[in-house]
């Protein structure tokens, strides 16, 4: 009896926090995901908090260990002008998260208004912006981030800016795909004769039934253009020393590959570890997002 | 008939597809006075559907419309874009035949009925949360105050065809178009579909627009009905007179087709022999000529619709009860 009471209902407040649960329920039971979770948030915490949990700043000299192995002053040995490895580790995690999140989040802003706009309306323009985009991405990614990065000049804001525009075109074909699916729910026409509008429909109907498969493509983004970062500041288009980014560490580490490899290993499993995170993530977050999942 | 709250006038509506013109209706003319409910039956295809989103203005770009189409003394299709709008879902209201994919299925009930609650009225959000489940209550779902903050998936195909009805219903509308309302669901939904609108009609005052093939739905609760075929309208009458009286042979085809109890069933359902014209190339003469028993020389041109009894229309040249030989 109270099991059928608590199946037809129950407060309602429960029922969101319900579906809530269920989510957490399937997440928690895929444990790569949750592992790349853990990964993800250890790095956020390492780049916002990183004066706090660096050992030493990240310009700090130790004249003394020039190429030091690892010791307990410093755990993984430092570089070629005395700077605590670990440190600078820390320090970088804060350029790879700026660019990953901020270029993802810029390329969502411009991306999904014009694939939503181009999806709806479809006509002239929706061509004009596929092939466009069909366009550009036939260009690999990193050659078109390299090419703006060296046109917008070298910055981590420009690095910003250039990985954000060559993940443009991934999420307009996404948004206008979606769109041109959703827009044929049976919802579209049923909130044009309560009066909505355009507009209305496109973000206040369509928008939200795409937000899971928007949440997947930046997870894939993100690792993209943390990986994008570490290329361009290898290059010299990205961050410029002696800010540090784990780009610039390998890029430095170039040099002295015969004397001291772990320089270029920790930096090198820095992003390894962190791409991979926001990947396992995003594939764990698509599979709990995916209605025609039960488990 | 008094004034009437709407009325349609030489309604024409034609589709430039890649095939050629196709003619969906053809000089349709009706009205539907306040409060009445008018039945609008036919086979798919016939129209009648086209005909009420051509009210609307919920036409794709193809479709050519002519006409008028009063409804308080404008004409509904020279309305902008922007005031039509503001017709939609406050004056005229429209419920579709798919209850289980017409809500949108990441919002709460609740929160679709109050976004039609503020658009047209304005109401905050209080206030629309409260109307909400008024008019949840008034289409007889339990627990309303538990299913304002359900979603879609939580309900069944009936409670999602009511909530449907109350979003129609949120700004007391003047005329509520219901196309095909019960075709989706379980009889016995249906029956209590039919119930909710005829106490609509008689609580609320507001006009209502069936479109259905289910005579058995217009028998229930229609006042008067026309028939269409092929974009035409073929028989108009109050809905006892046609029952009582059918003239037009389509329509006596029709109820002859109808599924009875065993005891007054003939050994076999009738049928209606031939298939729809199509409506690329609509015939200068009687559409159903091709179908009908009565058919002769006199049906080589479009047959005039007149009076075959008192407040009796029918487009036939033989109209009447009986088959003549």
């Amino acid at each position: 009896m109270s099991a059928v009471a608590e199946q037809s209902g129950g407060p309602l407040v429960s029922r969101r926090r319900r579906r809530l649960r269920l989510l957490r329920k399937r997440f928690l039971r895929r444990p790569m995901a949750v592992a790349g979770l853990l990964v993800v948030v250890f790095f956020v915490v390492l780049a916002v908090f990183a004066p706090w949990i660096a050992p030493y700043g990240y310009g700090a000299t130790d004249f003394n260990a020039l190429l030091a192995h690892p010791s307990a002053k410093h755990l993984l040995g430092t570089d070629e002008l005395g700077r605590d490895e670990l440190s600078r580790i820390v320090w970088s995690a804060r350029a790879s998260m700026q660019v990953g999140f901020f270029s993802t989040m810029l390329a969502m802003l411009i991306a999904v208004p014009i694939g939503m706009v181009a999806g709806y309306y479809r006509g002239w323009a929706d061509t004009v912006v596929a092939r466009v985009t069909d366009v550009l991405l036939a260009f690999p990614f990193l050659i078109l981030a390299v090419g703006l990065a060296a046109i917008l000049g070298p910055s981590l804001m420009n690095a910003t800016l250039a990985l954000g525009i060559g993940s443009i075109p991934g999420f307009i074909r996404i948004a206008r795909g979606e769109t041109f699916a959703l827009r044929e729910e049976d919802y579209v026409p049923a909130a044009v004769v309560n009066g909505a509008g355009d507009g209305t429909i496109i973000f206040r109907h369509i928008l939200p039934n795409m937000t899971s498969t928007l949440l997947v493509q930046a997870t894939v983004t993100i690792p993209q253009a943390i990986v994008g970062e570490a290329v361009l500041s290898f290059l010299g288009l990205g961050v410029q020393p002696p800010t540090p980014s784990w780009g610039v560490m390998l890029q430095d580490a170039q040099s002295y590959l015969s004397q001291a490899p772990r320089l270029a290993v920790y930096p090198g499993l820095a992003i390894v570890l962190a791409a991979l995170a926001f990947n396992v993530l995003g594939d764990g977050l698509r599979d709990i997002l995916d209605p025609r999942t039960t488990r | 008939m008094a004034e009437p709250l709407l009325e349609v006038a030489d309604l024409s509506v034609r589709f430039d597809t890649d095939d050629g013109q196709v003619h969906a209706v053809d000089r349709l003319s009706f009205a539907l006075a306040a409060g009445e409910v008018l039945g609008i039956v036919g086979e798919s295809g016939c129209g009648k559907s086209v005909t009420c989103m051509s009210l609307l203005g919920l036409l794709p770009e193809t479709a050519a419309v002519s006409g008028r189409v009063e409804f308080g003394g404008v004409d509904l299709l020279g309305l902008s874009p922007r005031r039509l709008r503001q017709v939609r879902g406050r004056q005229i209201s429209y419920v579709f035949q798919e209850p289980m994919t017409s809500l949108n299925p990441v919002f709460t009930v609740g929160r679709q009925i109050g976004e039609v609650l503020h658009r047209h009225l304005g109401l905050s959000r209080g206030a629309a949360r409260k109307r909400t489940i008024e008019l949840l209550e008034l289409v007889r779902i339990p627990a309303p105050e538990r299913r304002v903050d359900e979603y879609p998936h939580q309900l069944s195909g009936g409670m999602r065809q009511r909530v449907m009805i109350a979003m129609a219903l949120a700004c007391d509308p003047q005329i509520l178009i219901a196309d095909e309302p019960t075709t989706a669901l379980d009889v016995t939904i249906q029956a209590g579909i039919l119930d909710l609108m005829r106490e609509v009609r008689e609580r609320l005052g507001t006009a209502i627009i069936l479109i259905t093939h289910n005579l058995g739905v217009i028998a229930d609760i229609a006042d008067r009905v026309v028939v269409m075929y092929a974009g035409r309208k073929a028989e108009e009458a109050a809905v006892h007179e046609l029952f009582a009286h059918p003239q037009h042979p389509y329509t006596i085809g029709l109820l002859g087709a109808i599924p009875r109890p065993a005891e007054e069933r003939p050994e076999r359902l009738q049928e209606i022999p031939g298939r729809v014209p199509s409506l690329a190339e609509l015939p200068d003469r009687c559409a159903f000529a091709d179908r009908c028993p009565r058919a002769d020389a006199a049906c080589e041109h479009v047959p005039p619709l007149h009076l075959a009894r008192p407040e009796h229309v029918v487009a036939c040249v033989h109209p009447g009860a009986e088959v003549h030989a």
